[in-house]
């Protein structure tokens, strides 16, 4: 078994991990945290989507209250998806191609089929974060997942937008990086000094505040563009020295996909039509009538990366589809990661997503099957 | 009328009085928002008092005048008990009830007190003695036997505050002896103050950054409604109020006026054992009352609250004072450790209160108590969210400033952020060996230049005036046009003690904190920074929003404008176009606050189109889009919008018409002709389009119109025009060309996807390794 295990500290509540792979082959991590004594629950539930490079872990971690015990306390029942581009799992460090269309397609539509299949008539809902909402909103739009509950799409969802300067360094540099090298890792450690990615760890540490390369590359640079991923000071201590754990090596692949969306400014498909990805939208905006069901549109007030791209797509949706549920909540101070793995996250973002849910755990009847 | 009248030579209060009455007599004129709550009060009322105790300006005793104020007064606190002793403002009266208060007892008893006599010293007995002594009767008529609450002493008028400070800083002597207490991040915090401005968002960053719990003070009738109130509190200044903050902290009804917090016996000897850190931010801030009116709150409660830290084990006190214990009139430096003003020479009610409280924490250090003392400046809008506090100096400053675009002449602004002061104090609050001293919270001042400077890079050009100069003129523009948001300010400004207190606040040095910031130092925290033109955006949005600030809006003079004309042929909408039209449009904007927020312009002038009306329809209402929705394109595709028009059009016949125009960026490259192209569809109004064609800027008029006839607000002065339009065209040249290059980039980029990426190079590679190996092989072999 390649999935690395989950770093997660359980209390009250009991891990089932779940073999998953999706039909074109590719392994997957799949677990269902249930609160202990709830047989035959009614929780409704969750289901977590982690970003690109980033895994599951994201949201089980120990050293601060994080969302999937926010979760369980509050009545849900999690279930942790990693997706292809997940850092517990070996794709990112192979030498075999996936796009974002792969996770639209088989990943995220095969894995709530599976929870669907198992929690029955009980309502699902979907957090997702970064490429995990991008992901998520094409498949949406494919109709792929008719008769979720709820969205919670953070820091970008369906008009990805990133600065100028960003623009500058993520399509020309990654162009050079991607004919060069497959992958970008950012664990300094195990790359060590003397390696061909140290003159990308050596921009990143250009004018940076904290000694850490791993934490420069991300934080400082995310990954050599000059965006930054998070706001440093949110992040708890522990937290921070776990980062080359919580986040794996780039694939340099993916990059013209997320230039093509970016340049765009909407989520589109990577492979040309025709049978197998026929299914999936050409431009998921075009077609975002397709949404069935209400969306809450979450980004940090200084995210870094994605800026203002969910206020914009706030805006986009309701002026372009004014009969869809959508809402859109700012959170003050943060960045673009730290509303996930913040210390503070709790307070300030999983208690409006928890309400956001509870809003509709009962409410509005269940389209579709 | 009135000259500002900073120093009355009758005393305090002279000059506030003499206005309140003109304001109660003159009623109509110039005095809305008072005439308006007077006209509530004209309802007929409950019977006048028994004419026997009294009547116009005759006979009063002391007792029956002061029982007869208290029977008034008992009308605005809603059932709470009123005597002759009671605080008014204590008992939970609002500056708008003091008005009404004034204005019925001129009514109702014949007594002519001012508002400042109200705010002085709200007690009915006290007001009683006033109104006595200025009338000239004995004011002791029947010697009040009942000893005052809290044994004060014998009171004088003006050495009255000094004696009952004195008094009370002498409590700090009865406060237990307590040795150092345990130096550990806290797990159990008292915050008071929490349904306040700064506490509120102190609140959220204790639990933030540390792991501690909160017992959160909150004076209520019931837990309940304890909970009620912080929860409304914390979500007026944009917190978010969840279950998990729930989860986090303690509700404890109490009241930090009382003695013992008004805990039962078993409650307080609890809390004392259980607490390991105190953090007091609660405090009356009021520049009008004074300090009688203060104390209970701001002295008597930090004092309650050192003897809960003194009591059991040992507690850090930290207590959130203020820069206002500086507030004399020529004091020269503002250090932490600096020696702050003197009593005797400081006037407002509130700047003795929060002197007294610190000179009394101070004794209690003698005594052992651990207490820190943090002390902000003025306190303003957060710089993501823009809360803010209403009734804050600094953002009245920063209304008036907007409003009337006049500055004073001021020094330094000593203002810092909510969430940097909120941060920082937290941050001492859990770093134990940082407990004990004395820390300044004032960010980094604002100067004059630098105000002046940012108001005009959001267009709005301000002029600078004297103190007195800018104090006349403001309090003479609220007589002329009252602003019910402004009154709390115009109120503070009459009052000649706290006047003196917002002239010692402009006019005083910057405070220094050397060892607040070796602290950010030395813990990575953010620096203080300066409340610029881009922090104070927020800030000013939400004010905007509650109508405390005007931002330039489309019906101000214009910040700038240039023509446009346009050409082309328009025509039914499944048909050619056949007929030839000309816009001849003003284009302006308001102010870069509209650009760089909005990016609209706003659009006038006429549309002549024989097809739509024989004569020139006029732009009613019309506004441009530049790069709309950041030029996503509308429909799958690599056209980008560029610009979008949208007029509203009336006939000379009156009937309306709309037209909506689309500038599209396309990957081709007549750039120049991309950008002069106006794709347009119109009809009446509520119909659909009947009309469409194709309009163009004509080449030739371009350079002439939009550059050479750009037109900038002539008040602006000539340096201030030249920048106005070079920032327009910089900033509309920079959006027209990422809107332009954007379809362009997206085609090189599908080119650029064609490259092989790094795995089918090294699949080359390999291959090529493993042929010449063969290669070797079959050489040796």
């Amino acid at each position: 078994m390649t999935l690395r295990p989950l770093h997660i500290q359980l209390d009250g509540a009991t891990l089932e991990q779940i073999p998953f792979e999706a039909s074109d082959g590719a392994e997957l991590g799949l677990c269902r945290i249930a609160a202990d004594g709830a047989a035959g629950t009614d929780r409704p539930a969750v289901l977590l989507l982690h970003g690109l490079t980033a895994s599951s872990d994201i949201f089980t971690l120990p050293e601060t209250r994080n969302l999937v015990d926010v979760l369980l306390d509050a009545g849900y029942e999690p279930w942790l998806l990693d997706w292809r581009g997940s850092c517990r799992l070996p794709h990112n460090e192979r030498r075999e191609r996936y796009s974002f269309d792969d996770v639209a397609l088989f990943d995220i539509p095969e894995a709530v089929a599976y929870i669907r299949g198992r929690i029955g008539e009980r309502r699902l809902f979907v957090v997702a974060h970064c490429l995990g909402a991008i992901s998520l909103s094409m498949s949406m739009t494919a109709g792929l997942v008719p008769g979720l509950a709820g969205v919670v799409a953070q820091g970008v969802f369906m008009t990805p937008k990133v600065s100028g300067r960003t623009r500058l360094r993520l399509h020309l540099g990654g162009e050079l990086l991607r004919t060069r090298w497959a992958h970008l890792p950012v664990d300094f450690k195990k790359v060590g000094l003397r390696s061909r990615y140290t003159p990308v760890f050596a921009l990143a540490s250009l004018s940076a505040d904290c000694d850490d390369p791993t934490c420069q590359i991300l934080q400082n640079s995310a990954w050599g563009t000059g965006a930054s991923l998070f706001a440093h000071e949110n992040l708890d201590k522990i937290t921070h020295d776990r980062l080359a754990e919580l986040f794996g090596t780039l694939p340099t692949w993916v990059l013209p996909h997320l230039r093509r969306m970016e340049l765009a400014h909407s989520v589109v498909r990577w492979n040309p039509g025709g049978h197998r990805y026929g299914r999936l939208p050409e431009n998921a905006l075009d077609h975002a009538d397709r949404i069935d069901c209400p969306v809450m549109l979450v980004s940090g007030s200084d995210n870094k990366i994605w800026l203002d791209s969910n206020e914009l797509c706030y805006d986009v949706l309701t002026r372009r589809f004014p009969q869809l549920d959508v809402r859109y909540v700012e959170v003050p101070g943060y960045g673009h990661m730290d509303p996930i793995i913040g210390r503070g996250a709790a307070l300030d973002v999983f208690g409006p997503v928890v309400r956001f849910l509870d809003e509709h755990r009962r409410s509005g009847a269940v389209v579709g099957s | 009328m009135r000259e500002p009248d900073v120093k009355g030579p009758d005393g305090p209060g002279s000059s506030g009085r003499r206005h309140e009455e003109e304001l109660v007599e003159s009623g109509g004129r110039g005095a809305a928002a008072v005439a308006a709550l007077l006209a509530r009060f004209d309802k007929p009322g409950p019977a006048t008092p028994p004419a026997a105790t009294g009547g116009a300006g005759g006979a009063w005793s002391l007792d029956g005048l002061a029982s007869a104020i208290a029977s008034k007064a008992a009308r605005f606190l809603h059932g709470a008990p009123v005597d002759a002793e009671t605080d008014l403002f204590e008992a939970g009266a609002t500056s708008v009830d003091a008005v009404e208060l004034v204005a019925a007892l001129d009514r109702e008893l014949d007594v002519r007190l001012s508002l400042d006599d109200v705010f002085a010293d709200a007690r009915p007995r006290r007001l009683a003695q006033r109104w006595l002594r200025t009338t000239g009767q004995p004011a002791l008529a029947t010697a009040p036997t009942a000893a005052p609450v809290d044994e004060e002493p014998p009171q004088s008028d003006d050495n009255d505050d000094l004696a009952l400070i004195t008094a009370d800083l002498a409590r700090a002597d009865r406060l237990p002896w307590c040795g150092d207490p345990d130096p550990a991040p806290p797990r159990r915090i008292l915050l008071t103050g929490a349904t306040g401005f700064l506490g509120s968002h102190m609140l959220f960053d204790l639990l933030r950054h540390s792991r501690a719990h909160l017992v959160c003070l909150v004076r209520a009738d019931s837990a309940q409604a304890a909970e009620q109130r912080l929860a409304e509190a914390l979500t007026s200044f944009a917190l978010p109020w969840s279950a998990e903050v729930k989860r986090r902290i303690t509700v404890l009804v109490g009241d930090i006026r009382q003695p013992r917090l008004g805990l039962s016996d078993d409650r307080w000897a609890a809390l004392a054992q259980e607490l390991d850190s105190i953090v007091n931010v609660a405090a009356a801030v009021d520049f009008l009352r004074g300090y009688h009116s203060l104390r209970r709150t701001n002295v008597l409660g930090a004092l309650t609250l050192a003897e809960l830290a003194m009591t059991g084990p040992a507690k850090p006190l930290h207590h959130i004072s203020s820069v206002a214990v500086f507030n004399e009139l020529g004091v020269t430096s503002m250090g932490e450790d600096d020696p702050v003003a003197h009593v005797d020479r400081l006037a407002a009610g509130y700047d003795k209160a929060k002197w007294a409280a610190e000179a009394a924490l101070r004794r209690a250090r003698e005594r052992g108590l651990t207490v820190t003392f943090l002390r902000p400046g003025g306190i303003v809008g957060h710089t993501r969210t823009g809360a803010y506090n209403g009734h804050d100096i600094s953002s009245g400053y920063m209304s008036v400033i907007s409003r009337y675009r006049t500055a004073p002449a001021m020094r330094y602004l000593n203002v810092a952020p909510v969430d940097w002061v909120s941060r920082i104090a937290t941050a001492v609050v859990c770093e134990p060996s940082a407990w004990g001293q004395n820390y300044h919270l004032t960010g980094r001042a604002n100067t004059l230049p630098e105000l002046v400077r940012d108001m005009a890079l959001g267009g709005m050009n301000v002029q600078v005036l004297g103190w007195d100069d800018w104090l006349a003129d403001f309090l003479s523009r609220m007589e002329r046009d009252p602003v019910p948001e402004l009154e709390f300010l115009a109120r503070v400004l009459r009052n000649p003690a706290a006047q003196k207190l917002c002239e010692a606040t402009l006019l005083g040095p910057a405070a220094t904190s050397e060892r607040t910031d070796a602290f950010i130092a030395r813990h990575k925290l953010p620096p203080a920074t300066r409340y610029d033109a881009k922090a104070q955006l927020k800030n000013y949005e939400r004010m905007a929003r509650d109508g405390l600030v005007v931002l330039p809006r489309r019906e101000d003079p214009p910040h700038l404008w240039f023509p446009e004309t346009m050409r082309g042929k328009l025509g039914p909408v499944d048909g050619s176009p056949d007929t030839r039209c000309a816009f001849a449009l003003t284009l302006s904007i308001a102010s870069m606050y509209q650009l760089t927020e909005h990016r609209t312009i706003h659009v006038s002038g006429t549309v002549t189109c024989p097809r739509l009306h024989k004569d020139p329809l006029t732009v009613e209402d019309g506004e441009i889009w530049v790069r709309p929705d950041e030029g996503i394109p509308l429909r799958h595709g690599t056209d980008h919008p560029l610009l979008r028009y949208r007029l509203a059009l009336r006939d000379s016949d009156g009937q309306a018409w709309w037209l909506e125009g689309w500038k599209t960026a396309r990957a081709r490259t007549d750039y120049w002709k991309q950008a002069r192209t106006l794709t347009v569809e119109a009809g009446r109004e509520g119909e659909p389009a009947s009309l469409s064609g194709v309009m163009k800027v004509p080449g030739k008029s371009y350079r002439r119109e939009q550059i050479d006839g750009i037109r900038v607000n002539p008040a602006l002065s000539l340096q201030e025009q030249r920048t106005a339009k070079l920032t327009w065209l910089l900033w509309f040249t920079q959006q027209m060309v990422q809107g332009l290059a954007e379809p362009t980039l997206r085609a090189g980029a599908d080119l650029l996807d064609l490259r092989r990426d790094a795995i089918d190079r090294d699949k080359d590679r390999f291959q090529a390794k493993l042929k010449k190996l063969d290669k070797d092989r079959e050489r040796l072999t």
